[in-house]
């Protein structure tokens, strides 16, 4: 099992690197010179190290939140996140337009977290019965952010650019431009060190408490986690939705909840899920690419969409 | 304490005088030559496109039974834009212009209703009984055509996405007083047979099961109002362009005002009510943000926020 998901991991890997305008010539690459060396170099192998680790955080930010949420249609594009996060940089624009991209990012971090700690004290406070409701005011709560970051960008004049560089596309990705996004990697790391504590946090904080576990202080920790991974994706690449909330939830129906076990194939997941998408979207128009945030948005969207019909019955 | 009900209505009929006359004349310098004739026009569109959002609305969430759903919500405007996307990419504007506003209009109300069995035959059966279920599915759908809409954007020339651009967005300039005529007539008969069938409105909002042992043949009155929903929207969305949570907002307010359900007069009032908000947000725009916003970014930021706040409030109550 784990063994057919390495190998197409894998595969996706090479096509991934050897897809693209310029063809491959192995001579040059092999002489460690020239021109496909540099193509290697400066675009396909940052390309697919941004790919892998997009991939991997925004499929482990979904499952740290609906272990925190205790939902399983949770993921930071239905909690108000994702919005909150490309608020945070408009303001950051316009407020020092010559700021650098770490301090840009520290802005969606600040507006990612406030924004989910918000959802999550409404949440909380409702106390909900029903499992769809949540996703549904966290959408709501999401386009009523977008509806104030529009406001905002219209009157500054930035919406149409705004539109352009928040929709997730991987062809900006080149040497120098994706770096930001390395911070993913210890992010995931903490995750699964931490994996046990958010199996139990999945358990609600009753269980939770009784276990030995500090509840507020685990979910912060998770919420931190979160919005450091979605910060660093909207700078660098842009929004891409619904990834971590399919992948969880299609390993979750295979192989469980134990976070020390899942976590690895959920990340493994995500990484194939958007390769996948991102080799579609160089083919369908080839030599032009279509931007991830589209056929990530349409194949998880529609994933999205059975798994609540499937629900229904 | 409640207004009484002819008090709401004269209160409503007054604000929305004193609404359109200062759409009207406010800043005109009284040019009878160019800025009223103008400002007429775009009155007489806020009037269409208002009666068309709130009979769809209000008659959409008789037939679904619950007072959450909208046809926007459900997906609505986003197969409309979908489609307006496909016409360019398909035929070019060259092609959309040999096929005229009418042949247009008349393949979108088509597609519409197909629509609108499909999501009947498919989903409203299934999930009759749970509101929220449909609520998410509407909005992922929505998220998902947008998505495919995007995608038919990438392909289709600058020239044709100018085009494009122009009708996806909420604006009362876009009518010419020619397809104004048309759009007012198609209204005109679509409220006719609303009106003549008010009754049975009232009935079906007691329940399918209720309206049949009633001796109302649901099957067909459903096809009706889900074609007069068809229409209406089509014809709001190439009017005004996409409403989203515009709807909700309106027929929600009405339920408010109104302390029974009798349609003769929470249609009515629907209308009102949204034209008034149409007018409103209008004149912010032209005199308050000085164009420095939108229609539609006004009216989905209150909207939006009426909503979550209606479904936070609400809970599992609906």
């Amino acid at each position: 099992m784990r063994k057919r998901w390495l190998l197409v991991f894998a595969v996706l890997c090479v096509v991934s690197v050897l897809l693209g305008a310029r063809q491959m010539v192995w001579s040059d690459v092999l002489s460690f010179s020239g021109d496909a060396w540099l193509t290697l170099t400066a675009s396909r192998l940052p390309r697919l190290a941004a790919l892998v680790l997009t991939g991997a955080g925004l499929s482990v930010c979904g499952v740290i939140l609906q272990h925190i949420v205790r939902n399983k249609f949770v993921e930071p594009g239905t909690t108000g996140g994702l919005d909150a996060a490309k608020l945070g940089i408009l303001v950051a624009l316009t407020v020092m337009p010559a700021a650098g991209t770490l301090s840009r990012m520290l802005f969606a971090l600040v507006f990612c977290l406030m924004a989910s700690l918000l959802f999550i004290a409404v949440i909380r406070r409702i106390q909900f019965r029903n499992l769809v409701l949540v996703p549904v005011v966290g959408l709501m709560y999401g386009s009523v952010l977008t509806s104030i970051a529009e406001f905002y960008a219209y009157s500054h004049n930035i919406l149409q650019s705004m539109q352009g560089w928040l929709l997730g596309d991987f062809s900006r990705v080149v040497q120098g431009h994706y770096e930001i996004l390395y911070i993913i990697f210890p992010v995931v790391m903490l995750a699964y060190l931490y994996a046990h504590r958010f199996t139990v946090l999945g358990m609600g904080e009753d269980i939770a408490t009784s276990l030995g576990l500090g509840y507020a202080a685990t979910a912060i920790i998770g919420l931190v986690l979160v919005a450091l991974t979605i910060s660093a994706t909207v700078i660098a690449v842009g929004a891409i939705p619904f990834v971590g909330l399919v992948v969880p939830q299609l390993v979750a129906m295979r192989c469980g909840e134990n976070l020390r076990r899942t976590l690895p194939l959920v990340a493994l997941g995500g990484a194939s899920l958007l390769l996948a998408c991102d080799i579609a979207g160089r083919l369908v128009m080839y030599p032009f690419e279509v931007p991830i945030g589209l056929t990530a948005g349409a194949v998880g969207g529609v994933m999205f969409l059975v798994l609540i019909v499937r629900g229904l019955r | 304490m409640r207004m009484s009900l002819t008090k709401t209505c004269w209160f409503a009929a007054l604000s929305i005088a004193l609404l359109a006359l200062a759409f009207v004349l406010l800043g005109s310098g009284l040019d009878t030559d160019y800025v009223i004739p103008k400002r007429l026009v775009r009155l007489a569109s806020i009037v269409i496109g208002g009666i068309c959002v709130a009979v769809s609305a209000i008659v959409f969430q008789v037939l679904v039974n619950n007072r959450i759903l909208t046809p926007s919500i459900m997906g609505y405007e986003a197969v409309y834009l979908l489609w307006q996307a496909m016409l360019l990419l398909l035929l070019g504007t060259h092609g959309l212009s040999m096929l005229g506003v009418h042949g247009n209009f008349l393949v979108s109300v088509l597609l519409m209703l197909t629509y609108s069995w499909a999501l009947q035959w498919w989903l409203l059966r299934r999930g009759r009984n749970d509101v929220y279920v449909l609520l998410l599915l509407g909005l992922v759908l929505t998220m998902v055509i947008g998505t495919f809409t995007q995608f038919v954007q990438l392909r289709i020339s600058p020239g044709e996405f100018a085009v494009f651009q122009g009708v996806s967005y909420t604006s009362f300039n876009r009518a010419k007083p020619q397809t104004l005529l048309y759009a007012a007539i198609a209204v005109a008969v679509a409220c006719a047979v609303v009106r003549k069938t008010l009754a049975v409105l009232d009935v079906l909002a007691l329940g399918r099961e209720q309206a049949i042992s009633l001796g109302v043949p649901h099957g067909r009155y459903l096809q009706l109002y889900l074609a007069l929903i068809a229409i209406l929207v089509a014809l709001s969305t190439s009017l005004v362009g996409p409403t989203a949570f515009m709807g909700i907002f309106v027929a929600n307010i009405v339920y408010a005002l109104v302390p029974h359900a009798r349609h003769r007069v929470m249609l009515p009032l629907g209308c009102v009510v949204a034209i008034a908000i149409f007018l409103a947000a209008q004149l912010l725009v032209e005199h308050v943000f000085n164009y420095k916003t939108t229609v539609s970014i006004l009216v989905n930021l209150v909207c939006g926020v009426y909503f979550l706040a209606l479904i936070v409030r609400k809970r599992g109550a609906a």
